[in-house]
């Protein structure tokens, strides 16, 4: 029962880290209509540059925020200078145009900071803190707290700001909006720029359990996918309980079922399948239903 | 009088069909104006080219300026509210948060207070109901909530896009209601798309009627009213 416990902790932290990353992907995918196939990578070289400001000597808990602002201004750069000239191209246009960035990403951090995996320090305490006979690692109540203000701080932005509002109401109904003088435009490179920032943050919180290198999160980006499209790809909330449910789930599979280790992330496409067979919305998605 | 909205020799279509061919008409400040017409004669593609979601050539000027090379979403902002074909209702969002979107523009906190007062007195329902998603909403307090949201913009001029659609003629009758009381009593422009000749006559002091991208009538609503082969050949009653 303890270790199950324990366990249950561990797949929450893993499962923040998920949720942050799946989170960006429901921003943009509400933004566009498209998961941005380029998020992991994007994610990782924030990464690389919060790892070169502690490198400089800077304190992790500066570099953090400072990573996350230039994440932001990097997201809204990409919008514009990337997508926004192809915005009505077809589907299949900008998934190439998602994936190349996704490639082009991954080259830049190969060619700025080399392919050997680097120890990136965790900023959180290694001790555990023994609550009643099970062991929880500060390092875990560290990526779930930081996750989880992230998180609240997008939630409150998102549902309790006039800017929230209007970010909403563009992603959804673009004609609607620029008709009650929404920048719809301008919107849409805002949710690129937040999109940016939650998932530098997965990246930072990632990267002290893994090792930093240009393909870090090419696994984490697959159980992102997972987490997104089981919370129903367009719902921010479900993205993170999709987020938590896939942590957990991963991490009690990879314990007790024999030699899974090999099978994660097998396990975290079979999620993927399975929801898109079963339940296509997924938990929190919307039937596509619309009054006439 | 000067004239708060005027086009001139309006040119606009979609992609290679052209649909309007010249259209010319002025609102005045603080008038309620008819645009009739048969189905397709270019009603709704006017007040897309009014509001930029036409590209369009001619002159459009809104209180002395052009609006040429003007976004949508700049056009709104200079003080025109556009109630689009089908209400242009934001159903993912709580009825709330759609009327919020009609005042988020403004800083005039108290003013705002009080226009929420007077859209709740014309429109008791949309109290009842604010936290519901706007999707749960008959059409008929769609058309409310669309028109509710309009009048939080604060506009000088109102673009109505068929407000009657679809909807029971008691409750046309009260929404036509609205729409003059709004009309008088913050002295709102407003140029009224409508099937319905009949009932926008009433309320309209002038009138246009299109036909295939031109205006073929144009004259006082009361005369339009009066005049039996008009009432014929374009108004079907
Ligand atoms: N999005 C569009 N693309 C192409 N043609 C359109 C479009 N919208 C309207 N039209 C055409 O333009 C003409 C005028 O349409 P519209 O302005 O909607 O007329 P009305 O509002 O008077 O019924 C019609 O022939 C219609 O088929
Ligand atoms: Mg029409």
């Amino acid at each position: 029962m303890q270790e199950f416990l324990q366990l249950v902790v561990s797949g929450i932290s893993t499962g923040a880290i998920f949720a942050s990353l799946a989170l960006a992907l429901v921003l943009i995918y509400n933004a566009m209509g498209l998961v941005n196939f380029a998020q992991g990578e994007m994610a990782m070289f924030a990464t690389f540059i919060a790892y070169t400001l502690v490198n400089a000597g800077m304190s992790f808990w500066i570099a953090f925020p400072v990573t996350m602002v230039l994440a932001f201004g990097g997201g809204i750069l990409i919008q514009r200078v990337v997508i926004r000239p192809v915005e009505r191209a077809p589907v299949l246009t900008l998934v190439i145009i998602t994936l190349g960035l996704a490639t082009l990403v991954n080259g830049v951090a190969g060619f700025l900071w080399g392919y050997v995996p680097r120890s990136f320090a965790s900023p959180f305490s290694p001790d555990s803190v023994d609550l009643g006979g099970v062991f929880i690692s500060y390092r875990d109540l560290g990526v779930i707290a930081v996750s989880g203000l992230v998180l609240l701080a997008i939630y409150l932005l998102l549902q309790h700001t006039t800017v929230g509002l209007t970010l909403r109401a563009a992603a959804h109904h673009p004609e609607a909006s620029r008709l009650l003088g929404v920048h719809v435009s301008w919107m849409l490179a805002l949710g690129w720029g937040l999109a940016s920032a939650v998932g530098a943050v997965s990246g930072m919180m990632v990267a002290p359990i893994l090792l930093l290198e240009p393909n870090m999160m090419q696994t984490i980006i697959i159980y992102a996918f997972a987490a997104a499209v089981l919370g129903g790809i367009e719902s921010p909330l479900g993205a993170v309980v999709g987020g938590l449910l896939v942590g957990v789930t991963v991490n009690l599979a990879g314990a007790y079922i024999p030699n899974a280790g090999d099978l994660q992330l097998a396990f975290g496409l079979g999620i993927i399948i399975l929801v898109l067979i079963l339940k296509p919305n997924g938990l929190f998605g919307r039937a596509a239903t619309r009054r006439v | 009088m000067t004239a708060l909205l005027e086009l001139e020799n309006v040119r606009a279509g979609y992609g290679s069909t052209s649909v309007l061919h010249g259209v010319s008409l002025s609102v005045l400040e603080g008038q309620v104006v008819s645009l009739l017409g048969a189905n397709g004669a270019g009603k709704t593609t006017t007040l897309r080219a009014i509001t930029g979601g036409v590209r369009w050539t001619g002159d459009i000027r809104f209180a002395g300026r052009s609006l040429r090379r003007t976004g949508t979403e700049d056009v709104v902002r200079r003080g025109i509210a556009h109630v689009p074909e089908g209400r242009g209702i934001c159903t993912e969002l709580t009825v709330d948060e759609n009327l919020k979107l009609g005042s988020h523009l403004r800083r005039d906190k108290a003013e705002v207070a009080k226009d929420y007062d007077r859209v709740f007195e014309y429109f008791p329902v949309l109290k009842e109901r604010r936290r519901l998603s706007a999707s749960t909403l008959s059409g008929g307090e769609q058309q409310m909530l669309a028109l509710a949201r309009a009048l939080l913009m604060r506009p000088r001029l109102m673009l109505l896009d068929e407000p009657s659609l679809g909807l029971a003629p008691i409750v046309v009758r009260s929404i036509f209601e609205i729409i003059r009381s709004i009309n008088q009593t913050s002295d709102v422009a407003v140029l009224l798309v409508e099937q319905n000749a009949r009932i926008a006559l009433d309320l309209s002091s002038s009138a246009y009627v299109l036909e295939v991208g031109r205006v073929a009538v144009h004259g006082a609503s009361a005369e339009l009213q009066d005049n039996e082969s008009v009432r014929r050949s374009y108004l079907g009653y």
